[in-house]
Formats: C-alpha cells, sequence, structure tokens
C-alpha cells in the first residue's frame, strides 16, 4: 500500500502520530458504521418494546416466571461454560502437547460437531433414547455442541505460546503439569476466554436443543411468546432480558481475559517445543476424544445412517447438489462480508484498550446471545421495507455477518492482543504508517486468529437456521433448511444425505484449519525475512 | 437473482401502470406462497397447480408460527400472496392484524363454515384428529373419555408432549369447554398417575412401539408417519374417546390471501384449486389428513369425522394459548 514517504526517518515517529490522527478519525468512522449495522436488532428490540407501557414491561420483567427462567439460563451457561472449558483446555493441549496417534483424525472429529445443528443433535439423541429430557441432558447436548469453540481457540493460542519459556521451566526440572499451569496457561488465558465466551453466548442464543429437551431459558419464552400469544413486543421485552445477561457475561469474560500476559517480543518461531510420550497422558487424552467423539460424532451419525438404512429413499442428487451448493456460497459470502466488518473492529481492537473500544467489544459481542429468530425478525422488518435486497442471497449473507461477527472478533481479539507494542513501533520508525503497520505487522501476527474466526463464521452459517428461513430468498434451499423440512415431518431417513454432507463439507475448513504441519510454522524465518 | 428485481420493478411499473383500467387485470407470471406445510406433504399438489394454471409457485417453506410472525413483520411490504398454514392460530394472527382480504362467497364453498374464520378471512384446508395412540397388546381397556386417563390402570403408561402446538390446542378447547379448573384438576391428576413428558408426537409413537410407554396423546397421522419413516409396521395403534369428547378435538390447516397481495385472482384460484374434490381426495390418501368435505373418504383404515364425533368448538377460540400455556407452567409440565 503505502509506504515510505518522507525520507526523514528521525521525525518519522512523530509524522507517525500525526498521521495517525486523520486515520484514527476514518477508523473511528467505519468502526461506528459497523457497530451501527450490529445493533440493528437491539434498535429493533427496544422500538418493539417501547410499545408496551411501563406498566407492562415491569409486570413482564418481576414476575416469577422471568426470575425462574434467567436462573435456568444462568445455572445452564454456567455448566456448560465449566464443562467446555475444562475438557476443551484438556483436548487442545492433549493434541498440542501429547504425542498421539491418528492426530488429524483425532482434531477432525474433536472439531466437527460444530458442523452439527444442535436440533439435529438433540433429535438424533432423542431417537436413540426418547425419554431423553430435561435440564441436565440440555446441559449434556449444550456441552457436546460447544466443545469446539474452546478446543479450537486453545489450539489457535498454544500455536503461538512461547517455546524458549518452555524449554527454561524444563530445565529447571518443572513437571508437565507444573509447566502447563505456570508457563502455558498464563499466556492462553485470553485465547480460552475468547473460546469460553462464543460457548457462553451461543448456549443463551440456543433454542434447539432447550425446545427439544424441554427447558425453560430465555429463548424458549421469546419464541413461546411468538407461538402463544403472538405478542412481539412482550418477546422483544423478554430479548432484552437476555441481552442485559449477555452484557454481564461479557463484562464477566472481560475480567478473566485480562490476567493474560500480554506478549513483550517478537517470537520468531514457535515450533512444537516437546511432546509427551508418557503413555498415562496419551491414553487419558485419546479416551477423552475418543468418547467425544462417539458421542457428538458417531451417535448423530449413527442414527441418521440408520435411519437412512433401515428405510432408503431415492437420494434427490440434483436437490442435494443444489442446496450444497448454495450452502457453501451464501456461507463463504457471510463470512467474507463479516472478515471485511471485522476488518476496523480488529484495527481498533489491536490499539491499546480505551473506552471506545471496550465499548465496540462490547457491543459487538452482547448482540450475539440473541437467537437466530430474533436477528432473523428485526432484518426481516428493516429488509422488507427495502424491497430490492428484502429476500436476496446478499441480506442472507449480510445477516450471518451480522449474527456471527462476534466469532470472528472474539477469535481475533486474541490474536491482536498478542501483537507486541514494541513491533509497531519500530515498524513505525521505519517509516509505514497506521495501515502499513496493521499489513505488515499486525495481520500476519493476528492470522491464525483471523483465519480462525473467518472460519468459524463459516461452519456456523453453513448450519443457521431461523435466519435462514425468514432472509433467504423464496424457493432457494440451503442444507440446513433441507434437513429441517425432513425433520419436522419425522422423516429422519430423508434428512440424512444432507446433515452428512453437511459434515463432510465442514471436515474440509476443519482439516485446514488444524492440519498439525501448517500449525506449526505459522511465521516461518523467511516469512520474518521479508 | 438480479433477474428477479428487474422483473418485480417491471412488474410494479406494469401494475402501477394498469391499476388505472381495471378491466383487464395483468397476466400473472408468479405467485408467492409462505407455506408452514411441510414441503415433503404439499409440495407435489403444488406442482400439479404449476402445470395447470402455467403460473410458477413461488413458494417460502417454514415454521407456521414464524412465518405470521415474518408476515406481521412484513406489513403491506409483504412479498407473499398467500399464506398457507399448518393450525388455525397462525392465521387467526394474520387476521386479527387485518392483514387478510376476505373470501368472496362462492370461493371454495365446499368447505363448511364451521371450518373457516367466521368473516372468511381464511379457510380450512384439511383436518387432523386428535386421538390416543397406543399399544394395542399392552392396553387392553381403552379410554372412553380424557378423564379416564387419570385412572390407576393407565398408572406410568401415559404420554403427552406439554410443549407440542396440537396439544396446547387441545387444552384451549378443555379450558375453554370445561373451564380453567377443570383442567387444571386434570393436568394434577395426570402428573400424580406418572404421565411423562415428551418433546414430540412422534417421539412418543416411537416410544410406544419402543415398549416406553402404552399409551399416548397424538394427532391421527403420526402412527402412519412414524411407520412410514422407519419403514416397518409398528406395534402402535389409534384409538378414539367416546363421541364428543373433547379428547377427539379437530384443529384445521388453513389458507388465506394477503390484503397486500396484487394477485388476488390468481390467489383465489389456487384456493379453489386446494379445496377442489379430486385435491382434497389426494390429500387424503398421499398425507393421511382428514378431508373437510363431508362426501369424501376418511384416510384409509380411520373413522370418518362424523363416526369420530369430534365436540363442536369454534376453532377462533383456539388462537389465543398463552393460558393453556401459564396453566401448563403452573402446574409443572412445562
Amino acid at each position: 500500500m503505502q509506504s515510505l514517504k518522507s525520507p526523514v526517518k528521525t521525525s518519522l515517529l512523530n509524522l507517525y502520530q500525526v498521521k495517525n490522527r486523520s486515520n484514527n478519525l476514518l477508523l473511528v468512522l467505519l468502526v461506528l458504521l459497523v457497530v451501527g449495522l450490529v445493533l440493528i436488532p437491539i434498535f429493533y428490540l427496544v422500538t418493539r418494546a417501547s410499545q408496551k407501557s411501563l406498566t407492562q414491561i415491569q409486570e413482564l420483567l418481576f414476575r416469577q416466571k422471568t426470575f425462574e427462567v434467567v436462573a435456568t439460563t444462568s445455572l445452564l451457561v454456567l455448566l456448560v461454560v465449566l464443562l467446555t472449558a475444562f475438557f476443551g483446555v484438556l483436548i487442545a493441549a492433549g493434541l498440542h502437547f501429547v504425542n498421539l496417534p491418528y492426530f488429524a483424525a483425532l482434531i477432525i472429529v474433536a472439531v466437527l460437531p460444530l458442523a452439527i445443528p444442535s436440533y439435529v443433535f438433540t433429535y438424533t439423541w432423542i431417537a436413540l433414547i426418547p425419554a431423553f429430557s430435561g435440564f441436565l441432558p440440555a446441559v449434556f447436548i449444550l456441552f457436546l455442541t460447544t466443545l469446539p469453540y474452546v478446543i479450537l481457540a486453545t489450539l489457535a493460542g498454544l500455536r503461538r505460546v512461547d517455546g524458549s519459556q518452555i524449554e527454561v521451566a524444563r530445565s529447571f526440572g518443572l513437571t508437565h503439569l507444573q509447566i502447563f499451569f505456570k508457563v502455558v496457561l498464563p499466556q492462553i488465558r485470553g485465547h480460552i476466554s475468547g473460546g469460553v465466551l462464543l460457548v457462553g453466548l451461543y448456549t443463551m442464543s440456543d433454542f434447539g436443543a432447550v425446545s427439544l429437551l424441554n427447558v425453560d431459558t430465555l429463548t424458549v419464552t421469546i419464541q413461546n411468546m411468538y407461538r402463544a400469544s403472538y405478542d412481539r413486543n412482550a418477546a422483544a421485552v423478554i430479548s432484552l432480558v437476555l441481552v442485559a445477561l449477555s452484557a454481564l457475561f461479557v463484562v464477566g469474560d472481560e475480567r478473566f481475559k485480562s490476567k493474560t500476559l500480554r506478549n513483550k517480543s517478537i517470537k520468531t518461531t514457535s515450533v512444537k517445543t516437546y511432546s509427551i510420550n508418557k503413555s498415562s497422558y496419551q491414553v487419558t487424552v485419546f479416551s477423552t476424544i475418543f468418547a467425544y467423539a462417539v458421542f457428538a460424532v458417531l451417535v448423530p451419525v449413527y442414527v441418521l445412517l440408520s435411519r437412512f438404512i433401515s428405510n432408503p429413499v431415492a437420494v434427490d442428487w440434483s436437490s442435494l447438489l443444489s442446496a450444497s451448493i448454495s450452502t457453501i456460497s451464501v456461507a463463504l459470502f457471510g463470512a467474507l462480508i463479516a472478515l471485511i466488518l471485522s476488518a476496523p473492529i480488529g484495527a481498533l481492537l489491536s490499539e491499546k484498550p480505551t473506552y471506545f473500544s471496550r465499548f465496540t467489544n462490547r457491543a459487538i459481542l452482547i448482540g450475539h446471545a440473541l437467537p437466530g429468530v430474533v436477528i432473523g425478525l428485526a432484518l426481516v422488518s428493516f429488509g422488507s421495507k427495502i424491497s430490492f435486497i428484502y429476500q436476496t442471497t446478499f441480506l442472507l449473507a449480510f445477516a450471518y455477518a451480522l449474527l456471527f461477527l462476534a466469532k470472528s472478533v472474539a477469535s481475533m481479539t486474541a490474536s491482536l492482543a498478542r501483537v507486541p507494542e514494541g513491533a509497531k513501533e519500530v515498524a513505525a520508525t521505519l517509516g509505514m504508517n497506521k495501515w502499513a503497520v496493521l499489513k505488515n505487522v499486525v495481520t500476519p501476527i493476528a492470522a491464525p486468529g483471523i483465519a480462525l474466526g473467518t472460519t468459524l463464521v463459516f461452519l456456523t452459517a453453513m448450519k443457521e437456521l431461523p435466519a435462514t428461513l425468514m432472509l433467504r430468498p423464496t424457493g432457494f434451499e440451503t442444507l440446513a433448511t433441507q434437513i429441517w423440512s425432513s425433520a419436522a415431518i419425522s422423516r429422519f431417513n430423508e434428512a440424512a444425505p444432507y446433515a452428512l454432507v453437511l459434515l463432510l463439507i465442514a471436515a474440509i475448513p476443519t482439516f485446514i484449519l488444524s492440519r498439525p504441519d501448517k500449525a506449526d510454522k505459522p511465521l516461518s524465518t523467511q516469512e520474518i525475512g521479508n | 437473482m438480479r433477474k428477479i428485481i428487474y422483473f418485480g420493478l417491471f412488474s410494479t411499473l406494469l401494475l402501477t401502470l394498469t391499476t388505472g383500467c381495471t378491466a383487464a387485470s395483468p397476466k400473472v407470471s408468479e405467485l408467492t406462497i409462505y407455506s408452514g406445510r411441510a414441503e415433503g406433504f404439499i409440495a407435489p399438489f403444488f406442482e400439479i397447480w404449476q402445470q395447470q394454471s402455467g403460473i410458477k409457485l413461488n413458494v417460502r417453506y417454514g415454521d407456521s408460527a414464524e412465518l405470521a410472525a415474518q408476515i406481521l413483520e412484513e406489513g403491506k411490504n409483504s412479498p407473499a400472496d398467500l399464506f398457507l398454514s399448518q393450525d388455525a392460530g397462525s392465521l387467526g394472527a394474520i387476521s386479527t392484524e387485518q392483514l387478510f382480504s376476505p373470501l368472496a362467497n362462492g370461493v371454495a364453498d365446499l368447505i363448511p363454515a364451521q371450518y373457516s374464520q367466521t368473516n372468511r378471512d381464511w379457510i380450512g384446508v384439511t383436518a387432523r384428529v386428535r386421538v390416543f395412540a397406543y399399544a394395542p397388546d399392552r392396553i387392553t381397556i381403552t379410554p372412553k373419555t380424557i378423564t379416564d386417563l387419570t385412572k390407576p390402570i393407565y398408572k406410568n403408561q401415559l404420554a403427552i408432549a406439554p410443549t407440542n402446538a396440537s396439544f396446547q390446542a387441545f387444552l384451549t378447547a378443555v379450558i375453554e369447554k370445561k373451564g380453567r379448573s377443570f383442567a387444571k384438576q386434570w393436568l394434577l391428576d395426570l402428573k400424580k398417575n406418572g404421565v411423562k413428558s415428551y418433546a414430540k408426537n412422534s417421539v412418543i409413537v416411537e416410544a410406544i412401539d419402543k415398549g416406553e410407554v402404552s399409551i399416548g396423546l397424538v394427532n391421527h397421522y403420526y402412527v402412519w408417519e412414524v411407520s412410514e419413516s422407519l419403514g416397518r409396521p409398528i406395534n402402535v395403534v389409534n384409538g378414539y374417546f367416546e363421541v364428543n369428547d373433547l379428547g377427539n378435538l379437530i384443529n384445521v390447516s388453513g389458507v388465506g390471501i394477503l390484503a397486500s397481495s396484487n394477485k388476488q385472482e390468481a390467489a383465489i384460484d389456487l384456493i379453489n384449486f386446494l379445496t377442489s374434490e379430486a385435491i382434497q381426495n389426494k390429500f387424503v390418501t398421499e398425507t393421511h389428513e382428514y378431508s373437510l368435505i363431508q362426501s369424501i373418504n376418511p384416510p384409509k383404515d380411520l373413522p370418518s369425522l362424523a363416526q369420530v364425533g369430534a365436540p363442536s368448538i369454534d376453532l377462533g377460540l383456539l388462537k389465543n394459548i398463552k393460558n393453556t400455556q401459564d396453566l401448563l407452567i403452573e402446574v409443572g409440565l412445562l
């Protein structure tokens, strides 16, 4: 882009700061634009909720039921978060440090459940055990669906752990566990917290699993208000309760993250420093991942396949193909828009934290807890007024970007936080302006986080259902809508091919993302030499 | 995509030009329908109409209640010409906001008036009956009324789906007809009798087949649907309560035309098609639902609506299930 402009290098640092002001204005404007877009659903909710009188709102907020539902939702989130944090870090650390057989297969299996829609997950478990219902099964299902968020985020962090520190620790004779807790964990807290954040927000927003398992969470209450009394304004009031709860969660997560060690130096390589060959570790990690694979991949695939085999239907190949192409293209389109929208956010968050950046981060995250149906209706409300974009693939892709922007931002921030201030200053004295610094210094370091975020958006957009049903062009079918339309009339056998293709497609980016050889050298010496 | 947009702009232009002269309505080439009825059941019917009329149908499949919310949100900007719903409640919500245009007499005239909105905002298309599905080898004495289900012989045997819309519609009818305190006591007695809750009707039927429970309250077509889906006969059959018992409630799927649509004539044509004798017969054989036309035979192996003896109730009353849900919450079933 723009490179050296002034030959006088001594004054360049000053110039950098001066230039930054105009750049800052542009950045702030871009960020405000993105935040404005992200806040569309919240704006919609406030507008709707304000149609209710104050006393009606009070009644809704302070009735017994609201307290119960908030309590159930909070407890659900808490349990799922704790379980995923524990097992996610265990699995990720195991994959990273322990020498395991069938490594590639294990890593794919550990991430694949991300591609299975939670309602399919739940259906298949209910098909296996008809009495599967209630709070603990919901914890179990949501734990299974969201675990990959923590695994992926932790893996991304582990790849950036300073190997030399581990070497030093080993030379002092620390045990593996001591090294992990004293050297590794403090460096990856930010990444773990990014993953946990997504887990918590997802759990709050989930409708598929909790509704099928008969657990009364905020999303179920919201949905019931649409279904039972077609009262959109009451649903908006309860949705705002959900927004408030997610805000609390986001702030709590920030506290946890703030204890992360920030890098002070540029790390040149991130070689896999050591791999543990102890059999007790190998058995523990392997069996944990194996159990996860059985519960989260084999059970759904087995149930779907056995339904399909016991009552085979002629697979409609052309509809399968067109649904696959539609799914991939619109999800990619959405991931691309999310990437573009998150660029200014990333630039802002890579700076020293300010009130503005904190506000931005929160604004983007809190909307993430809203169920798809609310975001869908908000965009219906806005989009239907602009007839030339309403029910086009563009609006659908845009909806995906808004729905999942938090995923790319949350994945990015941990990586961005690791960009050492010193590196940026050095680059500035070399005559780079802000954008050049962003491009040449920040982006390479944040690349894994950005790739992770974009892939997460892609994967989750592929299985998104409620907003897709409302915003897709009429007649446009994705794999998720096809699965839904068969499952809605109990034709699991017809849904099976679509669900299996969804898994296959999801395996590809998952594999690329987690390819061990790639992971070990994100910053090769040649790149540094450039 | 762009073609569609241009076409949209073009047809709007055409429309503004032609609205002045009412006599020659523009030749309609496309019709948009929001369908809460599943694609697997309804698509073949739409296919026939497309071929007969030469009009292309753009069908948006979704959940009935969510589609209703979407239409309410779109308001006058709705691209939909028709709304075909799985249940009367979703149609009622659109009707309350006066977004339907009432159908003239003579449209869908084979459908008896009791199965439509009183002002003919929407018209019933097919019916489903509430039944008890049961395993005949384990349940030798079948219940005569819903109150019988609270008897000790059904202890720990009965399954219901409290979150399901059809169950809630049935319970709404109980509240409307017998009063809230009766309904509450009945639910509490069921609980005392060890009633089991399941997520869906189809899951109840599967649970009966597997022997987890022996009897369950579902819609009449689930036994057939589950057996089709599993690809084998199952050990579950339908049973009916005595004539006029609320357990035999009838609920309908129905259709209405959006007032904002400028393709009223083509839409009326589609409604007449769906309620014609030939197509109603096809519904019965292919989706195992009941036709609302009295002269048409019931689904295979099932008694006629007259034999079932459904309780008479204004379907419009089933719209607001809020009280019903509150009751279910109160007794701890939701």
